[in-house]
């Protein structure tokens, strides 16, 4: 149930970027939104993920999109009062072959050239971030220490908390079904206990956001695609920084509770219809990676496994902003397997767009317009693995 | 595998005492009430519990190998054992301070965040808490020694897939052999004695995903203890994985001496332990009986929750010992270990203490349901027993095709319906025989607990910790702080305040949050919401599941 039945915004999904977008209306004095998700608070992949900060990205935009997200963790705890233990450890990622290294090198330079002080290193220099790593057929690797993970629930509680204080509507357990469209312009949204109208609607849906798009009869190219992940038994600490391999997309870290928590790539059936299950198949091509580079986690038992959607576009880069085909409807979707990383610095931006404010991103690289023009070559971001 | 030779086992650098081929937790129980760990946030003293290797209580090293469960691990010759999270010992702990320094809890949601440029130091000090055992030193750390991997084919295929060989689990697999299926029984246990059908030992069935193909079929994920994860393939499952005794919330639940009915028995327990003079036994149903026949005078007394069945009645006043029906349990009193118990007439009236050594709880058995989620069939609430069982169909038949379930799993109480169930079972799956009706379960008197929880809440409470999350020391007033700030249902307030997600997976937890957030959300039980039941059933080791064949040819995705 919702309180009124007019809103100046209404945001689709209380997620980190949904809960973010109401957060930045807020802070510039817009408190007449309503955020409305169908689930539960921490449900979609806000609550499922593995908690990686990085910044180092192949695309300029993302570095620094990525760079201002660690600002807001860093001061989460003191703006938001809950402590989501943003603890940087560095991110390592690992080359097997030379040409993979080439790769991370022209990573590096971008990230230099953005003033973060990522840098290559040689197998004995990853041991020594990661001494329990068996790099045995490891060409050598990266490392920023900046970069961390950080502990993803408290995020949506601090954010969902502040919001209310500051008045506005986070309503759960109702979904949206539809859309109110009028001359081009969409003027309400329709959700299982009622229509409400509103001047702007928000997709911030992430995984589902291709779904709710349909709802108000516009094709977007984001592709559900399910990210199975697992946590271990906790251990005492001994794995500092985030470890990425760009060969197969495994990735792991060691949480503040001292579990190892990380997946890889696996393909599966794309699209939200088939759930969010496990399979016996990711178990086994996980743990087989994992303890090819890790071996000493072979007598570590698994304590659960669980899966989400990253939400992904044909560039890897999100979509943010007005859709060009319906006006007041504005997207803040597509940010693949890295939202709760850059939700903070690109839900502002979101937010003001829709305030009509002029924002620093280029819609070439992030407009929703852009895969209207086939055909035009455009920047990427590849390095979406992790 | 282990190193062997003629030296015995050592415990923290000493010789093992007690009885060869014992459980480790069973051998030193001989001397005295073993602790042998500390509890992660508040290093409060933890001992065996449940006794059947589902709780934290009794994580220890073997030969490097981290978080091994000591009443199930049986100490071989040359075996190096270790406690983790303690020092110097787990008896005598200096961060044991800690549960002094935070008597109402140590608060990482909200705590630690000024100043800003203290996080790194924040980060360190609360890390070196998380955990109990230290990553395994080199690749090559040897969990405890365990039969070799029989030469079966990967992956075994049967027709029938039986799962679990208490009474209902035997009779089922008996009765399907019987009618000429080809059937497999696969249990935790020791190999069977008798014989009987095909079985797999010391096997444990992790994750359960929904069928799949055309004709459908199961494909179970089954781990043998320190052998490799395998697949067994099955056109009919039957879980008949039993149930296990239930927690109880009140104030220093998790103080050793507290002991599951079943961790009793199962730890061997017996007269000759000191530390196991005087018992109170908390239930007043046919749990009970066992506990009375086998400690007889050294019950203290039955306080039982609500009525006691005649059958306890008898029993107890044919050995003298008294009965207090009705009865609120506040409180274990006692700093390091359980010296007595506060208790409360229900209804209101005076508290009252009895002196105790150790509280054995056998007021509530509780189905074991994960195989049901995992592989998505319908659920419903039961109220007796106040926990979630399959909806079933006549024949044991649950909402997923070929999916069948027999016994306590199915929320049968009664010894005699259990193995019932299981031939029923047999019955459906052959279509021989005229389908029986399901046996009666036990008549639902909605609210038992729900009744006695409403009451231990409303109560004014001491300075006592109560634990809803023993594995990972979350506190009730974390809980209560959560509902009280708009965080509503199972999955909301688990995830806020990390209830059930400790290494029992939520056994000793979940179940008494449901009834915890009934009545602080006021709305039934049933419609607080369903437990998400992750796989694996119980903690897998990467190294056995790393040992899975590569291409398991489809999917095989669940839960
Ligand atoms: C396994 C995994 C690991 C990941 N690891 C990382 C990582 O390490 N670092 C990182 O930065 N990111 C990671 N991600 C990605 C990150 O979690 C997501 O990008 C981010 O959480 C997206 O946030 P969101 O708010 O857009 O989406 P969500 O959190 O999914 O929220 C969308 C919400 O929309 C709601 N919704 C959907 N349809 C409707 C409807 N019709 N009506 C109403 N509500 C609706 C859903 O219920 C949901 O709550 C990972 C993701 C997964 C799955
Ligand atoms: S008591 Fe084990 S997870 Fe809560």
């Amino acid at each position: 149930m919702t309180g009124r039945s007019q809103y100046r915004v209404v945001i689709v999904g209380a997620g980190i970027v949904g809960l973010y977008t109401a957060w930045h209306l807020a802070e510039a004095g817009v408190t007449d939104v309503l955020v409305v998700d169908r689930g539960f608070l921490s449900g979609g992949a806000s609550g499922r993920n593995g908690g990686g900060v990085r910044q180092q990205w192949e695309t300029p935009a993302t570095v620094r999109l990525a760079r201002e997200s660690v600002g807001a963790y860093r001061r989460f705890g003191v703006d938001f009062g809950y402590n989501v233990w943003f603890r940087q450890g560095g991110y390592l990622f690992l080359a097997e072959t030379p040409a993979e290294l080439d790769r991370l090198r022209a990573v590096v330079r971008i990230v230099n050239a953005e003033g973060l002080p990522a840098r290559v290193l040689t197998p004995s220099e990853v041991l020594r971030h990661a001494p329990a790593l068996d790099v045995t057929g490891i060409a050598g690797g990266t490392f920023l220490g900046s970069d961390g993970t950080l502990y993803p629930f408290p995020a949506v509680w601090g954010l969902f908390e502040a919001l209310r204080a500051r008045g506005v509507e986070v309503t759960t357990g109702t979904p949206v079904t539809g859309f109110r469209i009028e001359a081009g312009r969409v003027r309400g949204v329709v959700t299982a206990s009622g229509t409400v109208a509103a001047e702007a609607v928000v997709n911030a849906a992430g995984g589902w956001s291709r779904d709710v798009s349909r709802l108000a009869g516009l094709e977007t190219p984001n592709v559900a695609s399910r990210h199975e992940i697992l946590a271990t038994e906790p251990l005492k600490p001994f794995l500092d920084p985030m470890v990425v391999r760009t060969s197969d997309g495994l990735y792991f870290s060691q949480t503040m509770r001292g579990e190892i928590v990380g997946g890889l790539s696996l393909p599966h059936p794309t699209g939200t219809g088939s759930g969010m299950p496990s399979s016996i198949r990711f178990l086994g091509t996980m743990a087989r990676a994992l303890t090819g580079l890790l071996p000493a986690l072979a007598s570590v038992g698994v304590l659960r496994a669980w899966s989400g959607f990253y939400d992904e576009t044909p560039d890897g880069l999100p979509i943010l902003g007005e859709d060009p085909r319906l006006g007041g409807f504005y997207h803040a979707n597509g940010l693949g397997g890295h939202g709760f990383m850059l939700a903070p610095a690109t839900s502002r931006r979101v937010a003001e767009a829709v305030l009509g404010q002029r924002t620093d991103l280029d819609p070439a690289l992030f407009g929703p317009g852009r895969f209207l023009e086939p055909g035009r070559a455009r920047q990427a971001e590849r390095l979406t693995l992790g | 595998m282990a190193a062997t030779g003629s030296s015995p086992p050592r415990w923290r650098g000493r010789p093992l005492a007690g009885p060869e081929g014992a459980s480790l937790v069973a051998r030193l129980a001989r001397a005295g009430l073993p602790e042998l760990q500390r509890s992660l946030r508040y290093h409060r003293p933890r001992a065996p519990f449940c006794g059947i290797g589902q709780c934290t209580n009794c994580l220890v090293g073997v030969n490097g190998r981290p978080n091994v469960r000591g009443c199930r691990y049986v100490p071989l010759a040359g075996d190096r054992i270790t406690s983790a999270n303690s020092w110097p010992s787990p008896s005598w702990d200096l961060l044991g301070v800690l549960d002094l320094l935070f008597p109402r809890g140590l608060d990482t949601l909200h705590g630690f965040t000024w100043p800003r440029f203290a996080a790194p130091l924040y980060h360190r000090v609360i890390r070196r808490l998380a955990g109990y055992d230290r990553l395994p030193e080199g690749g090559a750390a040897t969990g405890p020694a365990g039969p070799p991997a029989p030469a079966v084919a990967d992956p075994v295929e049967t027709d029938v897939l039986v799962i679990g060989a208490g009474d209902a689990g035997t009779a089922a697999a008996a009765a399907c052999a019987g009618r000429g299926l080809e059937t497999l029984l696969v249990d935790r246990g020791p190999p069977a004695e008798a014989p009987g059908p095909a079985r797999l030992a010391r096997t444990t069935v992790v994750f359960l995903p929904p069928p799949e193909g055309e004709p459908s079929r199961f494909s179970a994920l089954v781990h043998e203890e320190a052998g490799p994860a395998r697949l067994v393939r099955a056109r009919r499952v039957v879980v008949a994985t039993g149930g296990y005794d239930g927690p109880l919330l009140f104030g220093n639940g998790d103080r050793p001496g507290v002991v599951t009915a079943e961790g009793a028995l199962a730890l061997g327990l017996a007269d000759a332990d000191p530390w196991f003079r005087r018992a109170v036994v908390f239930g007043g149903g046919p749990r009970v009986l066992p506990l009375l026949d086998r400690f007889g005078t050294h019950v203290e007394a039955v306080v039982a929750p609500g009525a006691v069945s005649p059958a306890v009645v008898e029993r107890a006043s044919a050995l003298d010992v008294p009965i207090y029906p009705r009865t609120l349990l506040l409180e274990a009193l006692g700093r390091r270990r359980v010296r007595g118990l506060r208790l409360a007439p229900r209804g209101g009236g005076p508290t009252f203490d009895l002196e105790a050594d150790a509280l054995l709880l056998a007021h509530r058995r509780l189905p074991q349901p994960q195989l049901f989620y995992q592989a998505g069939a319908r659920m419903r609430w039961h109220a007796t027993l106040g926990a979630y069982v399959p909806d079933l169909e006549a024949g044991g038949a649950t909402s997923v095709p070929g999916l069948y379930a027999a016994g306590t799993a199915a929320g049968l109480l009664e010894p005699a319906a259990s193995a019932a169930s299981g031939e029923a079972v047999a019955d459906a799956i052959s279509g021989s025989g005229v389908a029986r009706p399901a046996p009666p379960a036990l008549p639902e008197s909605t609210g038992e607990l729900e009744g006695y929880y409403v009451e231990l809440l409303r109560r004014p409470r001491g300075r006592a910790k109560r634990l809803l999350c023993p594995c990972e020391d979350v506190l009730l007033t974390e809980v209560e702080e959560a509902v009280a700030n708009g965080y509503r249902g199972v999955e909301v307030v688990k995830r806020r305040t990390g209830v059930g997600t400790g290494l029992c997976q939520g056994r000793y937890c979940l179940p008494d949050l449901l009834l915890v957030l009934a009545h602080l959300e006021g709305r039934p039980p049933a419609e607080v919401g369903y437990i998400t039941q992750r796989p694996p059933v119980l903690p897998t080791p990467l190294g056995a599941l790393a040992r899975l064949p590569t291409a398991t040819g489809s999917e095989e995705e669940g839960a």
